[in-house]
């Protein structure tokens, strides 16, 4: 059974404290809080049925940019700065193979949601490990650098598509109009 | 209603109680018109008369109390706060009479203080009406004079020693640090955008040109107006020493920007001519990306207040799918 959907059922339930419930209510703040819970039931409404995919064009485009920032950090293995950043790298490769062994083909939201989770963990460890520590003496470039000045944009353009699929889900122009009543 | 009545019943006894302890030599202290006038997100707030007899005779004062919420989107304490009103008075930036503080909820049940009622509204959307563009320019023009005021007060002779010191090398390493210990106890999920956020902001520290009494929450909704004239500036809740410009940057933020009306750099001559301040645009810069953190940061609190049950109030409950759109923002307008 799909009709009707958990957007259709939650919408009318939206519509209905509108039309029956609200003109009832003197103003008020218990007013205002019926009118809050209104809006927030109205957003559920558009972003129910999102969630799924979003995690999961999430969880694969951060698991890209990991992929790319582990070959960089590869390819500086044998030097010094590839020491720094072996503890980084180990655990990347691990978290990075899991995406491969889990066997299932439809994973719900809430699994696609745990993912998220530990990649965001990663994503936080990556600009730790990265962070640009204060100018070494006379000016000699710090061991990293190079690596951090190839990873960095990388970064900030992934979390550029993250915010923008985000926005996608969270605040979609109807959701927007919403708000703005 | 009845719960309601019993409310007021309530509150008239405590605040007898609490006037009783603090106005020496009266008699005769009534209190009347008691009612909440707001289900503000960080505080809630009653006004009432009061009145007493004293040796010059019947005094009546119309008065606003404000109580520490049960939990909201801000751990603020209010006796920095009522500290600030009481030394600014007389300042000649625009406050309420600071009256009387229960600091630690002996009498009010949770840390109240009370001022005199100014006379005005707050709800700055009935200014962003096209017929009211005359008024919100003058207002913001007012916004500008009361920026130049307030941050040309010389705090040292008010005796704000309650709020912490800073330098102007310190100023802004104060508030990403103090915004960033709140993230790392409110936060849901990891953020790794707002982690990137703030190495930016520890990587781009200015220098403040000064220090001054940073109001914290300077913007419109957060003064009381009577067509087009600001009688006081509310919610001094994030006051702190700190970089004049942090007020500025905030009070252009988009939620609440008189933009339309007022450009910001219109606003900025006219501040720079009466307080001589200077706006670097490093300076502005910075902290609009951190005033995008900073409003992030309080939405992901109240979030986590509302999911906590420490709170009901249902504005806090979808605050933190606000921290989006402020991310993207603050990405915007990060330099290539």
């Amino acid at each position: 059974m799909t009709k009707p959907t958990i957007g259709d059922l939650l919408n009318g339930v939206a519509t209905s404290l509108r039309e029956t419930v609200l003109p009832e209510m003197p103003a008020g703040p218990v007013r205002r809080q019926v009118q809050v819970a209104i809006s927030i039931i109205r957003r559920v409404s558009l972003m129910w049925d999102k969630t799924g995919p979003y995690l999961y064009a999430d969880n694969k485009d951060i698991e890209e940019t990991l992929q790319q920032v582990c070959a960089i950090l590869d390819g500086v293995e044998s030097n010094g700065s590839g020491a720094a950043f072996e503890p980084l790298r180990q655990r990347l490769h691990a978290a990075l193979a899991q995406r491969d062994n889990r066997g299932v083909e439809y994973p719900s939201p809430g699994a696609l949601g745990v993912r998220n989770l530990e990649l965001q963990w990663l994503l936080i460890e990556v600009q730790e490990a990265l962070q640009e520590p204060s100018p070494s003496p006379g000016g000699v470039e710090h061991p990293g650098s190079a690596e951090r000045s190839e990873i960095m944009p990388m970064l900030l353009g992934l979390f550029r598509r993250m915010l923008e699929r985000e926005l996608e889900v969270t605040a979609p122009p109807a959701a927007k109009q919403l708000r703005s009543c | 209603m009845r719960e309601q009545a019993a409310a007021v019943e309530a509150v008239i006894a405590r605040l007898k109680e609490l006037l009783r302890a603090n106005l020496h030599g009266v008699r005769d202290i009534h209190i009347d018109n008691v009612a909440p006038i707001t289900a503000g997100n960080a505080r809630e707030a009653w006004e009432f008369d009061v009145r007493w007899r004293d040796r010059g005779g019947e005094q009546t004062v119309s008065c606003v109390m404000l109580r520490k919420a049960q939990a909201g989107q801000l751990e603020t304490e209010l006796i920095p706060e009522f500290r600030i009103i009481r030394s600014l008075w007389g300042s000649g930036v625009p406050v309420a009479r600071a009256l009387w503080i229960d600091s630690d909820g002996r009498w009010l049940e949770r840390p109240s203080f009370i001022t005199e009622k100014v006379a005005g509204a707050t709800d700055f959307l009935p200014l962003l009406k096209p017929e009211a563009s005359e008024i919100s320019r003058a207002l913001a023009g007012q916004l500008a004079n009361v920026a130049a005021r307030l941050h040309t007060v010389d705090w040292r002779k008010l005796g704000v020693d309650f709020l912490p010191a800073t330098t102007p090398e310190t100023a802004a390493a104060q508030q990403i640090a103090y915004w960033e210990t709140l993230f790392r106890k409110h936060r849901m999920e990891p953020h790794p955008i707002m982690s990137a956020a703030f190495i930016w902001l520890k990587e781009h520290q200015p220098t403040a040109g000064r220090i001054s009494i940073v109001h914290g929450d300077f913007r419109f909704g957060n003064f009381l107006y009577e067509r087009d004239r600001i009688n006081a500036m509310l919610d001094w809740e994030m006051v702190h020493l700190g970089d004049p410009v942090e007020d500025i940057a905030w009070a252009y933020r988009s939620l609440w920007s008189p933009e339309r009306v007022f450009s910001l750099e219109e606003f900025v001559r006219r501040y720079t001519e009466l307080s001589g301040i200077a706006v670097t645009s490093d300076n502005l810069l910075f902290y609009r990306l951190l005033g995008e953190v900073k409003h992030s940061i309080i939405s992901l609190t109240g979030a986590r207040s509302f999911m906590d049950g420490r709170t009901r109030n249902l504005f806090l409950a979808d605050r933190a799918s606000t921290v989006t759109s402020n991310l993207k923002q603050f990405m915007d307008w990060l330099p290539d």
